[in-house]
């Protein structure tokens, strides 16, 4: 009995303690439930995408350039994939008229278009301003895209070759409600962002997604800068002509053992040109006379497939390009100042020399980046079509 | 069976000791108040005792020569506050080498982390550059940092310092000269390529700043302005000439010595100290 009273003490005093508790937390307690609620949709499955994990190759920067409102996840990587592959992306379903990413950024080119077309055009015949960037280890670009920097992202980029008349000369209705009618590919934007849903933003998001993944860390200088291979005699006196200010001092644009980006993703005026009149260089981006005639410095991984080179196209081979800095440059009061050779009009290399930065230039070549299955084109697109 | 209303309290409680928790540990790194002071340090660049002028060609050096600067990267480390007492307090925190740009204007001020005792200080004197045993390749892997490495043919790690300009060389022809700070190699026989390097010399160097003495109390933070004076890389106790030494230092430790001996004694210096009462 004194046990049973007990327990009924004991209930009646939680009782009153259970009342006590709801009644001072309540208000609290209806905050966190509000919380905890807030990011998922009622009566459906979180959306728990698996995440796409970038592993840093050695000596590569560990930030990478990921927006945080576009996580890369495995399904919108393969989403991307596909779509940058498929002819109808331009929103038009002619055979004669299919238009992708890949038409123009081809994998055995280093996602370029090569000398073949030094001059891209789009589907209208019209060519682009200026020559292509090849799409290389674009993960680590600090948010200034192409020759003049002027697109902050991949995504606008995306965006901006829809519209533009020398690309893909569509819009975004257009591509949007062609890739709606395309069996097949909810299921790939479900996985890839929850949702059937089929939008001009999440298009771009899966594109950029799928660039992001284009990583070139595989090259003979990747192995050598880990020890794993030796350079030859010839390829060692290319890279200490590379990396010194007395030989071709390449270095302070394009990198070396210390930037393996093989870029400094900056803006220099080269000594090309007397006279700008190209409307589209960096001055046209930040207003500074001092930037006339100012363009990327592009990475060298793989250059020897990227050409035609220079903002123009103007040289179609890398045996002209080194013939250019070697004694064809043109000093301006906008060339930059670590162009110092320009007093002598370049850095006069012998022909033995330009025999051996040519053979260390050789090594940035990386074949596997050309022929990754995982960087190529699907093999069928959503709808069983092989566009 | 346990009694379901001790549960639901007991999960009560957990819940709430959790919410609280959580609400306080935005404060627990937070030192009390009025325990040390700050430090904060600003860079700022001056010519002829005027902030410098980017790109314009009003210059002229102690060896006569007509210049202009482009723009100025470089490091300092080991930060060291003298005490009257002798001790020395060492800015030895992970952020111990600052990087400073001139295009970049994040990197012109530095709000050093370690709380700094109260007490009075004789003098704050740094390393330009990084000394040998913290300059190792591939430490800073990410920009802009990553983008000062030198060249490991000639003795790796990273330039001290790029200040890339032009100048009117005695041709009437204006020309690029990057004087580059870092380390330096002795060739044998004359000969300027990697095979002939003897020897490399490290040519960092501590820097006193004159005038540096301050007091500081719990609960104060002071601003430091130190000031870059460009013309003196190019004088006293040498005179630097563009036009002997031509547009890259990098492999010419004669020059570099003479560039570095030049800032050892008054390129930099504290222009201005001011105090924020917390």
């Amino acid at each position: 009995m004194n046990c049973e009273t007990g327990k009924m003490e004991s209930w009646k005093n939680g009782k009153s303690l259970v009342t006590l508790w709801l009644q001072l937390l309540s208000p609290f307690l209806l905050t966190l439930l509000s919380f905890s609620s807030c990011n998922k949709p009622v009566c459906s499955e979180p959306f728990e995408p698996t995440p796409y994990e970038i592993e840093i190759p050695y000596g590569f920067p560990t930030q990478l350039n990921v927006p945080e409102d576009n996580p890369m996840t495995v399904g919108g990587v393969e989403l991307g994939r596909t779509l940058f592959y498929d002819g109808r992306l331009n929103g038009r379903t002619h055979p004669d008229s299919l238009m992708s990413c890949s038409t123009c950024h081809r994998q055995e080119n280093s996602f370029e278009v090569g000398v073949a077309r030094p001059h891209p055009f789009g589907v209208t015949g019209k060519s682009t301003h200026h020559a292509m960037l090849p799409m290389i280890n674009l993960v680590w670009n600090p948010g200034h895209f192409g020759w003049n920097g002027s697109v902050g992202s991949i995504e606008e980029d995306v965006l901006g070759v829809i519209s533009d008349p020398s690309e893909f000369d569509s819009s975004p209705e257009k591509v949007v409600n062609t890739i709606k009618s395309i069996p097949g590919y909810e299921a790939l934007f479900v996985n890839a962002f929850g949702s059937k849903e089929i939008t001009i933003d999440k298009i771009a998001k899966a594109i950029a997604q799928f660039v992001r993944t284009l990583i070139s860390a595989n090259t003979k200088f990747d192995k050598y800068l880990q020890g794993q291979v030796q350079l030859s005699p010839e390829e060692l006196r290319g890279f200490v002509l590379f990396t010194t200010e007395e030989g071709a001092d390449c270095f302070h644009c394009h990198g070396g053992y210390g930037n393996p980006l093989f870029t400094t993703n900056k803006f220099y005026n080269n000594g090309k040109d007397s006279v700008f009149t190209d409307p589209y260089d960096r001055y046209f981006i930040t207003g500074d006379q001092m930037d006339k005639g100012g363009y990327k410095a592009t990475t060298l991984r793989n250059i020897e497939f990227t050409g035609p080179y220079m903002h123009d196209g103007r040289f179609e081979t890398l045996e002209e390009v080194i013939e250019f800095y070697s004694h064809d440059l043109i000093n301006t009061p906008q060339i930059d100042p670590l162009m110092h050779h320009i007093a002598n009009g370049g850095i006069q290399l012998t022909p033995n020399e330009k025999s051996d930065l040519m053979a260390f230039i050789k090594t940035l070549r990386d074949e596997e980046f050309l022929s990754n299955p995982d960087f190529g084109k699907p093999l069928l697109f959503p709808d069983d079509n092989s566009h | 069976m346990r009694n379901p209303n001790n549960i639901i309290i007991a999960t009560l409680t957990l819940i709430c000791c959790t919410v609280m928790m959580i609400a306080s540990c935005d404060k627990t790194d937070t030192p009390a108040e009025g325990e040390n002071g700050k430090i904060i340090l600003h860079f700022s660049h001056y010519n002829d005792g005027e902030p410098l002028e980017f790109d314009t060609m009003k210059y002229t050096n102690a060896a006569g020569n007509n210049y202009l600067v482009n723009e100025i990267q470089y490091f300092i480390s080991d930060i060291k506050l003298h005490k009257t007492d002798g001790s020395i307090k060492l800015i030895d925190d992970w952020d111990d080498i600052h990087y400073v740009d001139t295009d970049i204007e994040s990197t012109q001020s530095w709000q050093v982390y370690d709380p700094i005792g109260p007490g009075d200080y004789e003098k704050i004197s740094f390393t330009f550059g990084i000394s040998e045993e913290k300059n190792q390749s591939l430490m800073f892997l990410n920009p802009p940092e990553r983008d000062m490495f030198w060249p490991e043919f000639l003795g790796g790690g990273y330039h001290y310092m790029k200040l890339n300009g032009k100048w009117l060389a005695d041709d009437e022809i204006v020309k690029p000269f990057d004087f580059h700070l870092g380390i330096g190699q002795i060739y044998s026989g004359g000969v300027i390529e990697p095979d002939s390097i003897t020897a490399f010399v490290q040519n960092y160097f501590e820097v006193e700043l004159p005038a540096s003495s301050f007091s500081i109390s719990d609960g104060e933070t002071i601003n430091f302005e130190i000031i870059m004076n460009i013309e003196n890389w190019f004088q006293d106790p040498n005179t630097f000439n563009h036009d002997e030494w031509g547009g890259d230092i990098m492999q010419k430790q004669d020059a570099m010595k003479l560039g570095c001996e030049n800032g050892q004694e008054d390129v930099f210096s504290i222009y201005q100290v001011f105090i924020v009462e917390n």
